[in-house]
């Protein structure tokens, strides 16, 4: 998901830069001024610990494998603040020390990533797990399967909407693409996330934010990243969702954007020619997204209950699997 | 004389753990000697360390249980204290965070606020005195096992300190990295305060040992006779070193001949 | 007190100030993105400019290339978005052309600075506090649990016996939590550490 630069045009790698820095700035102030002295080394040691995460192949099918992406299995362990200022260095380490993802799509990146994947994820574990009743661990581990199943798609559509922005390639086309893959994508890391997730409460409980005593991150941090989220997805994702025909316009014009230039050049053969086309498109894009949430959740839950009895009750075959 | 290292009636208790990490310990290091710390694996050598720099107890008491070259180690003269302590940790990686060499040696010293030549000619210096004169630009990484413990301590010493208290410092070292390093604090002035599984080192360097079981102190002495008293040795998990029995034919170990 | 790391196989380009390097990088990779949307005869303004620092400089070909792969599949992946749309060929043609050149200007700087003078460089930015320890700490500690991973895995290979995809996500998961474990706690001994050393 890492974007190359190339396919943002320069204004919404600028508009993206500036939505990253927003929110990178509101969690270095939340740091500065929860964190003790003590958790300060965490975030590096923390932030290479994603890196190595994501070094570790997990087998799919056929022979080959994937890896983590773990902005939400960060922000599950260290708080949403924390966890954005790790996954930036995360990704700004990849992009300049390995020239993994664009420099000037790093702001793009980040905001994927970093933020919209991070604080997603985050809002989604918290609620769910409030709201799950029944045994903690078991409703932890289905709020961070499902979460992290969430926060990738999340990003996906926010790359999505990047990318029509930037008239690449049409919102009708990149939206249903990304999104789809990245629904597969997701279920391995939400799978993953839960796994690492249960592990760590298994033996650590007192590691993870928010789980033991730690304190969780104030009401009011909560909700600015939540606007700022919002105001993201208004930016890249909602001037093509909405379903009027002159919804791109307005939005383009209001933004200070010629429509000429934010139309964009590669299309599908119908979509923006025929409205009913578009709305149909649309409402079966909406119609899958439902179904594959549905069904993400359904396996979360699942997993978590396959997982969670089972350890509780065989504690001796839990440590068969350990390392 | 005021002693380098004094503690009175030492206790503490690790939150949440049923038995004292270290119970009612007392004991005193003079300046310039070298005190071994023996003991079994979790015997409380490390926490007593940590209480030396004063990184441990969390919340300190009313009356100080520690002086170190007759300072208490209250919470107001922490730095003060650190500066006297050096403390050498057990795994190098730990102790080594910056990304280079130089950055890590100069780490203590910026702290005092020395920079400029004289940092640089300090950190010049403490290479030097390690035996890794020209590593300033070298990355931790890229180092060996002995050369990471070296850079360490190289790093210790740039805080000048009176004190210096090692924890395994021969751990993980090849049989000529432990002789070296061995070398190495051989040559270094001040009190030496190290706690070790290696009997050898112990044998070699330090004249007085004290051995610590269960937070307790069971025995303090000279180390020799210490480590020929085999059935001391045994009940706290310790035995005596192969070299005794060559090395002193008419010392203590004599009698572990006939045995 | 910027130590620079000096090494084998030094090039020019490894000698240029690393906040040059990095400025005139994002002037090319500006310059290319803002080109027009077609191939377009100004792609050879970047494209000789590379191509004059990589000849005079002469990174080695083999490791360049392999980068250039892995950022290759992303481009292909969004060129095969497009490809059944004939309208669209010169706009993949242009994209295509446009993100090789900025991958290929984002190797150069990568493979001539190393990560410590872009931390000089993002420090005199004013990049906050935290961020720049956060990255130092991260540098200096991936190699050191790249390896602790690596062993954890070897362990779990070598008591292997059967190859159940299940199975291989449990250990997978249980050694990725039990990294974060030992990181949390490898980060306690870090703080004790600088502390020792008159930190704070």
């Amino acid at each position: 998901m890492h974007l190359p630069d190339g396919f943002l045009d320069a204004r919404t790698a600028l508009l993206s830069t500036g939505a990253a820095a927003a929110g990178i700035t509101l969690a270095v102030r939340r740091v500065k001024a929860s964190l003790t002295p003590r958790q300060i080394p965490l975030l590096g040691l923390s932030a290479a610990f994603v890196f190595a995460a994501q070094m570790v192949n997990f087998p799919v099918a056929g022979g080959t494998s994937g890896h983590l992406i773990g902005g939400v299995l960060a922000s599950i362990l260290l708080g949403p603040s924390a966890a954005i200022i790790v996954i930036t260095c995360v990704l700004m380490v990849q992009c300049l020390m390995f020239a993994d993802g664009g420099l000037l799509a790093l702001g793009a990146n980040l905001f994927n990533m970093a933020i919209a994947s991070v604080c997603g994820g985050y809002f989604i574990y918290t609620i769910l797990r409030r709201l799950l009743r029944g045994d903690p661990l078991r409703a932890a581990v289905c709020a961070a399967a499902f979460a992290g199943w969430c926060g990738t798609v999340l990003a996906s559509i926010c790359c999505a909407g990047q990318l029509a922005l930037s008239g690449t390639v049409s919102w009708s086309l990149a939206f249903p693409a990304m999104a789809n893959i990245h629904m597969l994508i997701g279920a391995g890391e939400g799978l993953a996330t839960g796994l690492i997730v249960l592990a760590v409460l298994k033996s650590r409980p007192e590691l993870v934010a928010g789980f033991a005593e730690k304190p969780m991150e104030s009401r009011g941090t909560v909700v600015s990243y939540g606007l700022l989220l919002c105001l993201g997805l208004a930016v890249f994702v909602a001037p093509f969702a909405c379903p009027w025909p002159d919804g791109l316009e307005r939005v383009a014009e209001s933004l200070g954007v010629s429509s000429k230039a934010a139309a964009p050049l590669v299309t599908t053969p119908l979509a923006n020619y025929t409205f009913p086309a578009f709305t149909s498109a649309t409402v079966a894009t909406a119609v899958a997204g439902a179904l594959g949430t549905l069904i993400a959740f359904i396996a979360a839950y699942g997993l978590a209950r396959a997982l969670v009895p089972a350890l509780k009750s065989s504690k001796a075959d839990a440590g068969k699997n350990h390392v | 004389m005021r002693a380098a290292v004094e503690i009175k009636e030492l206790s503490y208790r690790f939150p949440g753990r049923p038995t004292p990490a270290l119970d009612r310990l007392s004991f005193r290091v003079e300046p310039g000697e070298c005190v071994a710390i023996l003991g079994p694996n979790g015997a409380g050598k490390s926490t007593l360390l940590l209480h030396l720099n004063g990184l441990l107890p969390e919340k300190f008491g009313d009356a100080p249980q520690l002086w170190i070259d007759g300072e208490p180690v209250t919470p107001a003269n922490l730095a003060q204290i650190r500066r006297k302590v050096g403390l050498l940790f057990q795994d190098p990686e730990d102790q080594l965070i910056s990304a280079t060499v130089f950055e890590d040696v100069a780490f203590g010293p910026c702290q005092l606020g020395i920079d400029g030549p004289s940092l640089e000619s300090l950190v010049k210096d403490c290479l030097e005195r390690v035996g890794l004169p020209g590593f300033e630009a070298r990355e931790p990484h890229r180092l060996s096992h002995g050369e990471k413990r070296r850079v360490c301590l190289a790093g210790v010493l740039a805080c000048e300190p009176a004190v210096l208290v090692l924890d395994e410092p021969t751990s993980d070292l090849d049989p000529r990295g432990r002789r070296e390093f061995k070398a190495l604090l051989q040559r270094l002035p001040g009190a030496k305060l190290m706690a070790t599984h290696d009997l050898e080192l112990a044998v070699d360097l330090c004249p007085r040992s004290l051995i610590l079981d269960g937070g307790k102190l069971v025995a303090q002495g000279d180390t020799l006779q210490l480590l020929a008293d085999e059935k001391l040795m045994l009940a706290h998990g310790l035995e005596r070193p192969h070299s005794l029995l060559h090395r002193h034919p008419h010392g203590p170990a004599y009698q572990l001949h006939r045995l | 007190m910027q130590a620079r790391t000096t090494f084998e196989g030094q090039t020019w380009l490894h000698r240029v100030r690393a906040g040059l390097k990095l400025a005139v990088t994002l002037a090319v990779v500006l310059f290319t993105v803002m080109l027009p949307r077609r191939p377009h005869l100004a792609a050879l303004v970047p494209l000789s400019f590379l191509l004059i620092v990589w000849l005079s400089a002469r990174p080695p070909l083999r490791l360049m290339l392999k980068r250039l792969l892995v950022a290759e599949f992303f481009i292909l992946g969004l060129a095969l978005l497009t490809v059944f749309n004939p309208a669209a060929a010169p706009l993949v043609a242009a994209a295509l052309i446009k993100s090789n050149l900025c991958v290929i200007a984002l190797l150069l700087l990568t493979w001539s600075t190393p990560f410590l003078e872009i931390l000089h460089v993002l420090r005199r930015l004013g990049l906050p506090e935290v961020m720049l320890s956060t990255l130092a700490l991260m540098v200096r500690y991936l190699p050191v649990l790249r390896e602790e991973s690596r062993r954890m895995q070897r362990a779990r290979a070598s008591r292997t016996f059967s190859s159940g995809r299940r199975l291989a996500w449990r250990s997978l998961g249980n050694i990725i939590g039990q990294l974060f474990v030992r990181s949390a706690d490898r980060a306690e001994r870090i703080y004790l550490a600088m502390c020792a050393r008159g930190w704070k």
